[in-house]
C-alpha cells in the first residue's frame, strides 16, 4: 500500500518508536520512497528501534483559525537502522482522509467502538454509562420532529378546502392537527423500532438528517423498549383525540379514516405487513398523507367528504410520497442489503429520476385540473410558484445521486418543494375563502 | 528562553500534535490529536470522542505516552522548533457528557468555531461524549528549527 501513498500530500512525517524507558519517542523527519520502503532521517542523540511506527499527517490551517482538509496515514512496521538513515518497511497501514471518507461517515463507522467502550466502562464502574442528550434535543431527534411539516400541509389543505366551501372551526382544526401529528410521531418511532429490529438502520453507515432513521437506538440514547413505549403513547393520545372528534363529528366516517391512517402508519414497517420492505411504502405514504389526512381533516370540519378535498389530496399525497422516495436514494444500498426492497432499490438511477420527474409533473397537473374544472379556486395556482425550485431539485438529485452527504442539499430542497406545495395549496383555499367572506 | 518555557509556547500554539502510546500487542500506535495545554495546571490535555476510544483503552493499561509537536505550518510562532514530550497519562472518564467542557476555553483558541459545533451536539451525539487524556510532562526534547542533525535540548521533571 505504501507505493500508493504520495508523500507530497502530507505536510508532516513523524517517526515513533518505544524508548528504553518504556515511553514512546517521536521525531519529525523528511522522507523518500525507495522500492516500497520509506527512507527517513536518523536524528542525533536518539536511538531508533527496529519496531517502528510512521505517521504521515496533514491539515490545512485556516486564516480565520482552525483547520480543514484532514488526512493521515499510520504505518506500523520494522526498520533497518543505518549510520545516518533509517529504512522503514511498513507491514500494516491505516488512516483517514476526509476527502474520501466524510467525517460523518467516519464517525458512523466507529459507533460499534463507542458502544464497546461504554459497555466496558459500565462493567468497570458497576453502573450503566450511556450516551445522552438534553431531553428536548433527545425528543427532537427521536421523533424526527421537523418532519411534522409533512402532516401540517395535508391537514391545512383538508381544512382549507373545507373553508373554501364555507366551513371552518378553529378548535376542531387544532384538535385535528394535534391528533394527526401524534400519529405521525408514532409512525416515525414505530419505523425506527422495526428498522432497528430488522437491521435496515443498523447497516446504514451514511445516515443524513433526512435518511437512515433517527439513530437513537443505534446510538444507545433510547432502548428499543423505550422507543416502542413512546410510539404507543403517541398512538394512544392521537387515537383518543380521534375518538373525541369521531364522537363529536361523525363516528363511522372518522373512525374509518383514522383506523386506516393508523393501520398504514403501523404497517409501514411493522411485520407481517412491512409495506416499506415490499416496495409499497411510497404508495402507502402517498395515500396516508394524501387522501386520508386531507379527507379526514375536511370531514371533521364539514361532516361530509367532498370532491374538492379528494382532488386537493392528490398533489399533496404525491409530494409527500416524493419526500420518502428521494430520501430513499442515499439509503438504497443499505436497504437492499437488509432486504428492504423500496421502490428506489428496484430501479436504475435513470428510472428513479424519470419517475421522480413524472410524479412531480403529475402533482402540478393535478393542481391545475381541479382549477380548470372549478373544484379548486384560481388562487390554488400559487402552487406553481414552486416549479422553478422543483426543476432545480431534480437537477441537484441527478448531480449528487449516490453520494449521501453531497445529496443533503438536494434532499432538503425536495422537502421544501413538497411542504411549500402543501402550504401554498392550503393558502390558495384559505385566501379564496377569505376573499369570499370579505366580499 | 529555557526548554520548558519554549515548550509551553509551542504546546499553546500548536494546532495539531501526534500522540503515541503502546498497545497491548507492544506496538506503538500514533494519532494526530488537538493539544490543549494548561499553563495553570502545567499539564497537557487532549479529548477524545468515545467513537475513537481504543486509544483510551490502551492508555489506561499503559499510561506512558509520547507527544510530538512538529510541522512548521501547524505551529503559530515566529520561530519554529519541534518538540517531543514524554509524559504520564491519565484517562478521565467520570463525566463523558460534560466533564470536558472546561477545556472549551483552551479549545476555542485552536478552533474558534468549536462552540457552534458543540451547540449542535444533537447532530452527532456520540462524538460529544468524550474522555479527557491528561498528560503530566516527564521529559521533553526540543529541536531548534526542527533540525535533527543537532542534539535536542532536554528538560526533565
Amino acid at each position: 500500500m505504501t507505493t500508493e501513498i504520495s508523500l507530497e500530500e502530507y505536510s508532516d512525517i513523524v517517526v515513533s518508536y518505544l524508548d528504553d524507558d518504556g515511553y514512546p519517542v517521536s521525531y519529525s523527519t523528511t522522507a523518500r520512497m525507495e522500492d516500497g520502503k520509506l527512507v527517513v532521517e536518523k536524528p542525533a542523540g536518539l536511538n531508533p528501534k527496529k519496531q517502528m511506527t510512521v505517521v504521515l499527517n496533514h491539515i490545512t490551517p485556516l486564516p480565520t483559525g482552525g483547520y480543514t482538509d484532514r488526512r493521515y496515514v499510520t504505518m506500523i512496521g520494522e526498520a533497518e537502522i543505518r549510520d545516518d538513515t533509517v529504512v522503514f518497511k511498513p507491514a500494516k497501514t491505516y488512516g483517514w482522509n476526509e476527502k474520501t471518507k466524510p467525517f460523518f461517515q467516519y464517525c458512523e463507522e466507529n459507533v460499534p467502538q463507542a458502544k464497546q467502550y461504554l459497555s466496558n466502562l459500565s462493567k468497570a464502574l458497576g453502573r450503566e454509562i450511556k450516551a445522552r442528550l438534553p431531553t428536548s434535543q433527545l425528543l427532537f431527534r427521536a421523533t424526527r420532529f421537523p418532519f411534522l411539516t409533512a402532516t401540517a400541509g395535508p391537514v391545512l389543505v383538508g381544512v382549507g378546502s373545507a373553508a373554501y366551501l364555507g366551513f371552518f372551526d378553529p378548535i376542531l382544526f387544532l384538535l385535528t392537527i394535534i391528533g394527526a401529528s401524534l400519529i405521525h410521531l408514532a409512525l416515525n418511532m414505530t419505523n425506527d423500532y422495526f428498522d432497528a429490529k430488522l437491521g435496515a438502520d443498523e447497516a446504514n453507515i451514511t445516515p443524513t438528517p433526512f435518511s437512515g432513521g433517527s439513530r437513537i437506538i443505534q446510538y444507545g440514547l433510547l432502548t428499543p423498549k423505550q422507543v416502542a413505549g413512546m410510539a404507543t403513547l403517541f398512538y394512544v393520545v392521537g387515537i383518543v383525540i380521534g375518538l373525541y372528534l369521531a364522537i363529536q363529528r361523525g363516528l363511522v366516517p372518522i373512525l374509518a379514516v383514522m383506523g386506516l391512517g393508523v393501520f398504514i402508519s403501523y404497517a409501514y414497517t411493522a411485520p407481517p405487513f412491512k409495506l416499506a420492505y415490499r416496495g409499497l411504502g411510497e404508495i402507502a405514504v402517498g395515500i396516508g398523507f394524501g387522501p386520508i389526512v386531507v379527507l379526514g381533516s375536511h370531514y371533521v370540519q364539514t361532516q361530509f367528504f367532498s370532491i374538492e378535498a379528494l382532488l386537493a389530496s392528490i398533489p399533496v399525497g404525491i409530494m409527500i410520497a416524493l419526500i420518502l422516495y428521494v430520501n430513499e436514494i442515499p439509503d438504497s444500498p443499505y436497504d437492499a442489503a437488509a432486504g428492504k426492497r423500496t421502490l428506489v432499490t428496484r430501479l436504475s438511477k435513470e428510472s428513479v429520476i424519470k419517475l421522480y420527474k413524472a410524479l412531480l409533473t403529475a402533482s402540478y397537473v393535478s393542481v391545475v385540473i381541479p382549477v380548470v374544472l372549478g373544484f379548486s379556486p384560481p388562487t390554488a395556482l400559487m402552487v406553481l410558484l414552486t416549479i422553478p425550485k422543483a426543476v432545480k431539485t431534480v437537477k441537484l438529485v441527478r448531480e449528487t445521486y449516490g453520494s449521501p452527504y453531497l445529496m443533503i442539499p438536494a434532499l432538503a430542497s425536495n422537502v421544501q418543494v413538497a411542504t411549500n406545495t402543501g402550504f401554498l395549496l392550503a393558502a390558495g383555499f384559505f385566501l379564496w375563502a377569505a376573499i369570499n367572506f370579505l366580499l | 528562553m529555557d526548554v520548558f518555557t519554549a515548550a509551553e509556547e509551542i504546546m499553546e500554539n500548536a494546532l495539531v500534535s501526534v500522540l503515541s502510546y503502546r498497545t497491548q500487542s507492544g506496538r506503538i500506535s500514533s494519532h494526530p490529536m488537538l493539544p490543549l495545554y494548561s499553563r495553570e495546571r502545567k499539564k497537557l490535555y487532549m479529548t477524545s470522542s468515545i467513537l475513537f476510544s481504543k486509544k483510551a483503552e490502551h492508555i489506561k493499561k499503559n499510561p506512558k505516552v509520547g507527544v510530538l509537536f512538529s510541522g512548521r505550518q501547524f505551529i503559530k510562532l515566529p520561530s519554529y522548533s519541534a518538540l517531543h514530550l514524554k509524559g504520564d497519562a491519565r484517562v478521565i472518564e467520570d463525566d463523558l457528557h460534560d466533564g470536558w467542557s472546561w477545556l472549551v476555553e483552551l479549545w476555542r483558541k485552536k478552533e474558534p468555531y468549536i462552540e457552534s459545533f458543540i451547540k449542535q451536539r444533537v447532530a452527532l451525539p456520540l462524538f460529544w461524549e468524550r474522555v479527557i487524556i491528561e498528560i503530566t510532562p516527564r521529559e521533553m526534547l526540543l529541536w531548534k528549527n526542527g533540525v535533527l542533525r543537532n542534539e535536542p535540548l532536554r528538560w526533565k521533571a
